[in-house]
């Protein structure tokens, strides 16, 4: 049974916005070392919260990032609206991409994404779809 | 005053403007009572202030020649970085003797070290995988203790050259000649000299002190006009002596092997690029990186004398000397010598804790939504007049109980255009023996 969560992050994210793409990553790190969270279990965070953030600048229309903390655990969730991923189980395969030429050449799209949150997360759930977009909701348990 | 660090205010000198404060990477500075103030545990003697200061109140305590003197078997140790402070023409070997007739008993170049710790380097790459920071830079080193503590694993666990250098003559001087020299340090920055007081992955340092550049160049300029050498003076030290300059430490290393570094100078990148690197935005076949928080490396050091372009041009015709009269091999040489140093840092570097609102986690929720509703009520215009360098970090400092809401400007301008209101309304309240009708009526 997890204790009852209170908000401490909630920004919105731009489609396409690399300028701001980051920040929600850095303000959470901040206020996760604010309330005293190990540093391994920040860095897990920045990494994982990155990697959320970057998918809906690149792959989405926009969409939003929330996060949640209780003593024993953090949730991150981010909800976009659309255009959804078309097959989830090649999202989570490492090395897939459907990232354009453009975005690859920045550097993105390299398809460890997904793979990249699944490996640093403790719980992951995934849903899409093309008419209400992607929902990720990301558990990082802060002790046992 | 602080103890603790070499970077010291005058307060004479300080007019109580906000320079320091907003250029401050850590943020440790604040203005109160119109003076500047150093937060010791945010410190990491970076020297930001001490260049960011136009009324000259920020300066380094180093150590002064007369004291130095009065030691028994003074030894002093060069960077690389100083020879930047001097025409390539003159040679290295001129330089030294003008600083040894100052009165040292002996002069060493912390190059050597460097050129070892560089070989040694490698061997720990090629013997460890993942990617490795320089520690060579103590600023960058308490930066990553302080600010981005879940990177310490990154710093590689070896000695800085000076330490490595400063130890190996300590035990020589024991060793053959029984002597316990003091060894000074002849620093370019104030980071260098607060390592001294408190060494880095060790219990203590080898160093008795730290002398900065600015304390001993007229000296050392003076005493160069009395030598004379017959012979053509060639370029006889280490190639390490590239160090001195952002990208020298990498040049070395792919001077052994090839292998992809990276280097960044001026910490304000470095932040950026540690930022990066923390939510793994940076490819993972860089095995190395040689950051250094003053632009352009240790030549941009606050101690020095010669602007660091100037020394960029000095350093690049030096090393091109010396690469003329040594070849490749002179280098190697110090493979061999490599037993001579002890290397690895004996101690594990700890995280500087310090970021916490508080250690109980529910006091720590509390303060932090009290600091999100502190941030929402400021104007965010990060003026800095209530002597915070920004309104969060303001704000954080009212939660913490280290400052007043109505230090801020705005919200004192608030406070007092409500309580005009209320003293405006209070006026137009007539006793009751008065006339309502006739009194005029202040508008509020």
């Amino acid at each position: 049974m997890s204790l009852q969560k209170q908000q401490i992050l909630n920004k919105e994210i731009e489609s396409f916005n690399f300028q701001s793409g980051g920040e929600a990553s850095s303000d959470l790190k901040n206020i996760l070392r604010k309330l005293g969270v190990p540093s391994q279990i920040v860095r897990k965070t920045a990494i994982i919260t990155y990697e959320l953030e970057m998918n809906v600048v690149i792959h989405s229309l926009g969409g939003e990032i929330t996060a949640s903390i209780s003593e024993d655990e953090l949730e991150i969730s981010v909800d976009d609206s659309g255009p959804g991923i078309e097959d989830l189980d090649k999202a989570f395969t490492a090395g897939y991409s459907t990232a354009s030429e453009e975005i690859r050449e920045m550097g993105f799209g390299a398809g460890m994404g997904l793979v990249n949150v699944k490996r640093y997360a403790d719980q992951i759930e995934v849903e899409s779809s093309k008419e209400n977009g992607t929902h990720v909701k990301v558990i990082i348990k802060l002790a046992d | 005053m602080t103890k603790k660090h070499s970077v010291l205010l005058k307060k004479e000198k300080c007019e109580g403007c906000t320079n320091c404060v907003k250029g401050c990477p850590t943020k440790a500075i604040r203005v109160h009572q119109g003076k500047a103030w150093i937060k010791e545990d945010l410190c990491i003697d970076c020297a930001e202030c001490i260049r960011a200061c136009e009324y000259h109140a920020k300066y380094t305590k180093t150590s002064q020649m007369e004291k130095i003197m009065k030691s028994d078997y003074p030894v002093l140790l060069i960077p690389p970085s100083f020879y930047s402070q001097f025409s390539a023409n003159i040679s290295a070997q001129k330089i030294k003797m003008a600083i040894q007739n100052l009165g040292f008993k002996a002069v060493y170049d912390v190059a050597d070290a460097a050129a070892a710790l560089s070989r040694r380097t490698i061997d720990f790459l090629n013997n460890n995988s993942g990617s490795y920071i320089s520690t060579s830079c103590p600023v960058i080193v308490r930066l990553i203790k302080l600010q981005f503590p879940d990177l310490i694993e990154m710093l590689i666990p070896l000695k800085s050259p000076v330490e490595l250098i400063a130890e190996r003559i300590e035990r020589k001087y024991k060793e053959e000649k029984n002597i316990a020299p003091e060894i000074f340090f002849l620093t370019p920055c104030p980071a260098k000299l607060t390592t001294v007081k408190r060494a880095i992955g060790q219990e203590s340092s080898f160093l008795s002190g730290a002398i900065g550049v600015e304390n001993i160049y007229q000296n050392i300029y003076e005493s160069l006009s009395d030598i004379n050498l017959d012979q053509k003076e060639e370029e006889m030290i280490n190639l390490a002596t590239i160090w001195g300059s952002e990208g020298g430490e990498e040049s070395i290393l792919k001077s052994w092997q090839d292998i992809n570094t990276l280097s960044v100078s001026g910490i304000k990148e470095v932040k950026k690029l540690l930022n990066e690197i923390e939510r793994n935005n940076i490819p993972e076949a860089i095995r190395y990186f040689e950051l250094t928080s003053c632009v352009d490396g240790c030549i941009g050091g606050v101690l020095n004398v010669i602007n660091p372009f100037q020394a960029q041009f000095n350093l690049e015709k030096r090393i091109k000397n010396i690469r003329k009269t040594i070849k490749k091999e002179n280098l190697k040489l110090n493979k061999k010598g490599n037993e001579a140093y002890n290397f690895v840092l004996p101690e594990k570097i700890k995280a500087d804790n310090v970021s916490k609102l508080d250690k109980d986690f529910k006091k720590a929720m509390e303060k932090l939504e009290q600091l999100q509703k502190e941030i929402e009520d400021l104007p965010g215009l990060d003026c800095a007049a209530c002597g915070a360098p920004d309104c969060k970090t303001f704000a954080e400092d009212i939660v913490n109980g280290l400052a007043n809401k109505s230090d801020c400007i705005f919200m004192l301008r608030n406070r007092i255009s409500e309580l005009a209101g209320d003293l405006c309304n209070l006026s137009n309240e007539l006793p009751p023996v008065m006339d309502n009708d006739k009194e005029e009526k202040y508008e509020c």
